[in-house]
């Protein structure tokens, strides 16, 4: 079986008493504890919650990105703390996706090479065809030979979104991709990427400290204090 | 990721910043400039000075003997493409005519020289008049000295007899170049042709003749070639042990001992520039990687692994060294040029050495190499950034595998090591040197560790707002101020190792050569002719006169052994015999002049016995030791001396010495004469000498050797010019790149710069905060990096140079106060246009 498609019918992910501590001076600070959950593929899901609930922190162990203190993560099936730094970037490389709130665009590559580089990496065929697709899907075919800085902050946004999508991840990582723009250009954002994820079939977990854009998915997971407060599900959700 | 994948990102990776990448390719110019600079100019001046020593020699291999040469040199020659000239020399009288038995002819002891061929292969045979050359010998004309010609009273033109047959005098000898064996040297020189000697009856088989064969071999040899032909030519040599073989490399000792002293700081000179770029190559990549942790933290998070974006980095410092190389290799290559505009004197033989391609490749390869090698420690960074960081920018860095953090700085001290052996040729050199940079290297590390940690423990409120924050900078995570400590201290320890070597081999250079240095040497001083002889020298104004008493003997027994019995065991061995058999001159003096000293016993210690002084080489080949009794026959009669001491004799400083010096005393009433030895100044004077002598002392010889002294003196002058050009380059350059890494760190500086002023802090209060903190790191670096040069220095004066160190102390203060207003300039202004830039700008990126 091809390791870009789901490989088991186990949850997309998965983790069990998960916890995040680090040292602060002589103290241990706690950022996260005793996390239970679990995601099936193509959810979305969002982790809503106070400045400082652990959110972010939530995401980046979800995505491999970071290592937890306690517990244990599985992506796709494969348990995270068993995988090196290589075998964790390669699982990033063929399955997941991220967009971010400051966009994290590589700043000397085009908006088209930013798509290319993850198409690159995989050695996906025809990669720059999906690059153009994907740039034309977001509505920038005619943006990709600018640089970041000869963009706006949407348009960006619109390119992260284009990165992310284009090798086809099985999961999407959004950490407030609206929080660095205005509501109006936010909502346009949003949209795009909702209705991406809807077309792609992607599992979708977006952290977000705003209620309404919370509101548009199926789930959603309340943090407080670094431990789940509520995990709560809609019958109908959002689909762009 | 496939190899095209990687190079399209290192060709994006590229465009990052074309000023920065500007200034990390000059940079890395510069670095490569001074490799290929010195390793040119260093093979331009070896080139330069092996054609000088050549012209010492007048060929590249002389082969001499003291009778006919043999025949298989002609064989061993014969598959070896060269020219060969013989030379014969052997010593005559020279006089007006055959006179009559009452009236003798005037005569002098004069040196024939015999050239059968092209003479000489290098260097000049300086004539007067100016047009004329050996070719132009007759068989009945000869080329005589000057001296000869006013002792005798005649001109160019005029006649001359020689064993038996009348030369006219064609020409005036001025200048000869390979005539630097002075002391062998028994009277004016005369040039004749084979077929003038054929006309004398002066070379019969009994003859005392030197012969010579000289050769020019094609191809410019190298030390190592000639050595290796050498080799060869004694394994195919019937009977080696008579003849002497000669590279142009073995020529005056003054002038050898020199190259070999230059020839170790040349190879120093090269290894500490290679050092220094790798210490700027190692400085931009570490600041330009920490500009990039962003990229490199969305690199990891989109799943490229940090191997794959070390090796883009990598691809892109190799991208760079290449662009740096060749702009250093063009700018380096032209460094001769530009030394041989500003220069004139040092390179001679005009632009033909100054071209060195081999320079030029070798220095782009080790160009290269080293910005790969040095990049690799800084490069590891790359595994401590977390992927998380794309989500909190303060995310722990992550640990670099262990075959990363240890095999970096050991692929770079295996670099260091092969460099350092290639250039040294010893491995115990290379070890030491590497050693003593490891050393040096956690010294520094030590330092900057100690003064981070008390910079930040610092009592608060003592020292003003501004020195605090500046200290507690340095304490700061992420400061990079062990890095930048050590590439600091590292590049001092260059810099100031080269300028302390430099002097003190520039000095000894000046010095290897007396000032007062006889330019005139007397033979033949009847003892009741000294006063006179004397007083004529100090009236014309010569200086450091000596005039030491000569009794000639021979030795006859060794511990009562009779020498010829002692000879007959060497009778193979020609040379050996005759160091037994040969009249040996003694001399008697008080004290041992300055440049002789006792090694064994002491110096007229033992009443009880008549005592001699030997030389210590000379002890040695008679297998003599402190108490042995010799036996001399001293004008027929027998006198005992007992060994009481033995001696070192520093044969450089042209004063007059012998192998055996009595006691005061014994030789008494024996027939003597007298050796003199005088420094004339002008030239003139020597002249005037001359004549005098010829009119009151005319059984006096003078032998003028200022020419010699002048050809060594210009070798040396030119080496230590040499010297000097490379030294000051390369602190110059070592100072250039110092100030670069420093830069490199401080265009870091600009976000916090902006943070600052928008926090109030004017630009005033930011550029002391930050001059604190630049002070400091270069104070620390210059104190510990120049006593690591001291101990350098030492190292290399007193076992490669064999010199006396005499190192000041005061460098250590010195180089740490030099070092930190360095640092302080360079980091400020580096950091001008941050300080200069609206915070807003910096701020939005």
């Amino acid at each position: 079986m091809n390791e870009a498609e789901r490989t088991t019918s186990a949850p997309q992910i998965e983790c069990v008493g998960l916890g995040k501590s680090l040292p602060s001076g002589e103290r241990t600070l706690t950022i996260l504890e005793g996390v239970d959950l679990v995601i099936e593929a193509g959810e979305l899901v969002a982790i809503v919650g106070p400045s400082g609930s652990g959110k972010s922190t939530l995401l980046g162990l979800l995505a491999g990105l970071d290592r937890p203190t306690v517990g244990s993560v599985r992506l796709d099936g494969r348990p995270l703390e068993q995988l090196d730094e290589d075998e964790l970037a390669l699982l990033r490389r063929r399955k997941v996706g991220f967009v971010f709130q400051s966009f994290q665009l590589l700043a000397n590559l085009t908006a088209r090479e930013n798509v290319l580089l993850p198409l690159e990496l995989t050695g996906f065929e025809g990669a720059r065809e999906r690059a153009d697709e994907v740039l034309d899907e977001v509505g920038l075919a005619e943006r990709g030979h600018h640089y970041p800085a000869q963009l706006s902050g949407g348009e960006q946004q619109r390119v992260a979104l284009a990165r992310a999508f284009a090798p086809r991840p099985q999961v999407l990582f959004a950490d407030e991709p609206t929080g660095n723009l205005d509501s109006e250009t936010g909502a346009r954002v949003l949209s795009l990427l909702l209705g991406m994820r809807e077309r792609h079939g992607t599992t979708l977990v977006l952290v977000t400290h705003d209620a309404s854009i919370a509101a548009r998915a199926g789930r959603q997971l309340h943090l407080f204090a670094g431990r789940v407060a509520r995990d709560e599900r809609s019958e109908t959700q959002e689909i762009g | 990721m496939s190899w095209r994948a990687v190079l399209a990102a290192v060709l994006r990776e590229s465009r990052a910043s074309r000023g920065r990448l500007l200034f990390f390719t000059g940079c890395l110019a510069i670095g490569v400039a001074a490799v290929v600079g010195v390793s040119s100019l260093v093979a331009a001046m070896e080139a330069s000075l092996r054609s000088s020593s050549r012209d010492l020699l007048a060929a590249d291999l002389r082969v001499s003997a003291r009778r006919e040469l043999p025949e298989e040199l002609a064989a061993f020659f014969e598959s070896r493409p060269h020219e060969r000239t013989d030379v014969r020399q052997l010593a005559a009288m020279a006089s007006l005519g055959e006179g009559t038995e009452d009236e003798p002819a005037d005569s002098r002891l004069v040196e024939l020289k015999v050239i059968d061929g092209v003479y000489p292969f290098y260097g000049q045979l300086v004539l007067t008049p100016a047009d004329l050359g050996v070719a132009d010998l007759k068989a009945d004309t000869v080329f005589a000295a000057p001296e000869l010609l006013l002792g005798l009273g005649i001109d160019i033109g005029d006649e001359l007899h020689l064993g038996g047959a009348a030369f006219r005098v064609a020409g005036e000898v001025v200048d000869e170049p390979d005539r630097l064996d002075f002391a062998m040297t028994l009277g004016p020189r005369i040039f004749m042709s084979a077929e003038g000697l054929a006309r004398t009856n002066l070379f019969v088989a009994k003859s005392r003749v030197s012969h010579r064969a000289l050769y020019r071999l094609p191809g410019d040899p190298t030390h190592d070639e000639l050595e290796r032909l050498e080799d060869e030519l004694r394994a195919a040599l019937a009977n080696p042990s008579y003849v002497r073989i000669s590279t142009h490399t073995e020529a005056q000792p003054n002038v050898r001992r020199a190259l070999g002293r230059v020839e170790d700081y040349l190879g120093l000179v090269a290894l500490l520039s290679l050092l220094l770029g790798g210490i700027g190559v190692s400085q931009i990549v570490r600041a330009w990687l920490a500009g990039r942790a962003g990229s490199v933290a969305v690199m990891r998070c989109l799943g490229l692994r940090a191997r794959e974006i070390a090796a883009l980095y990598l691809g892109h410092v190799a991208l760079l060294a290449v662009l740096g190389c060749v702009l250093g290799g063009v700018l380096g290559a032209l460094l001769p040029w530009a030394v041989q505009a500003w220069a004139p004197d040092l390179f001679q033989g005009g632009a033909e050495h100054l071209w060195q391609p081999g320079s030029l490749l070798r220095g782009l390869a080790l160009g290269l190499l080293v910005a790969l090698l040095f990049s690799l420690p800084p490069l590891t960074a790359v595994w401590r950034v977390p992927p998380a960081a794309v989500l909190r920018a303060e995310a722990v860095p992550l640990a670099a595998p262990a075959a990363v953090r240890f095999g970096a700085p050991t692929a770079l001290l295996v670099g260091v090591f092969v460099s350092a052996f290639v250039q040294a040729d010893d491995l115990l050199v290379a070890a030491s040197f590497t050693g003593g940079l490891l050393v040096l290297a956690a010294l520094l590390y030590g330092g900057a560790r100690a003064t981070t940690s008390l910079s930040g423990s610092l009592p608060r409120g003592a020292f003003g707002p501004y020195v605090e924050h500046g200290l507690a900078a340095l304490a700061r995570p992420g400061a990079g101020t062990v890095g930048a400590i050590v590439a600091l201290g590292l590049g001092v320890m260059v810099v100031v190792s080269m300028l302390l070597i430099e002097q003190r081999l520039e000095e000894a250079l000046r010095t290897a050569l007396p000032e007062a240095a006889p330019s005139v040497f007397l033979v033949d001083v009847q003892p009741d002719q000294w006063d006179g002889v004397r007083t004529s020298l100090e009236d014309r104004g010569a200086r450091s006169i000596d005039g030491v008493p000569v009794v000639m003997a021979r030795l006859r027994a060794i511990e009562g052994r009779d020498v010829q019995d002692i000879a007959s065991e060497y009778r193979s061995d020609r040379r050996s015999t005759w160091r037994f058999t040969r009249e040996q001159r003694l001399t008697w003096m008080d004290e041992l002049p300055a440049d002789n000293e006792i090694v064994e016993g002491a110096l007229w210690s033992d009443p009880e016995r008549d005592e001699v002084s030997l030389e210590e080489d000379f002890a040695e080949s008679l297998g003599v030791e402190v108490g042995d009794l010799l036996t001399f026959d001293v004008q027929g009669i027998s006198v005992d001396l007992t060994v009481t001491s033995v001696r070192t004799v520093d044969w450089q400083s042209f004063g007059i010495n012998f192998f055996l010096v009595v006691e005061p005393g014994v030789l008494d009433g024996a027939p003597h004469f007298r050796l003199a030895a005088a420094r004339l100044d002008p030239e003139e004077a020597e002249y005037e000498l001359q004549n005098e002598l010829a009119a009151s002392f005319p059984n006096v010889t003078m032998l003028r050797v200022r020419p010699i002294l002048e050809k060594v003196a210009d070798v040396l002058t030119r080496i230590a010019f040499g010297v000097r050009a490379l030294g000051s380059f390369t602190i110059l350059t070592g100072l250039v790149i110092l100030a670069g890494a420093v830069g490199t760190t401080a265009l870091r500086r600009a976000r916090e710069a902006a943070l600052l002023k928008a926090l109030g802090i004017t630009r005033g209060g930011v550029t002391r905060l930050f001059a604190v903190e630049y002070a400091l790191s270069g104070l620390v670096a210059g104190a510990i990096g120049s006593s690591g040069a001291l101990v350098l220095a030492w190292a290399f004066l007193k076992h490669l140079a064999e010199l006396e160190p005499e190192l000041p102390l005061r460098t250590v203060p010195v180089a740490a106060v030099v070092s930190s207003v360095l640092a302080t300039l360079s980091g400020l202004s580096a950091s001008l246009r941050a300080l200069r830039a609206r915070p807003l700008e910096t701020l939005r990126g």
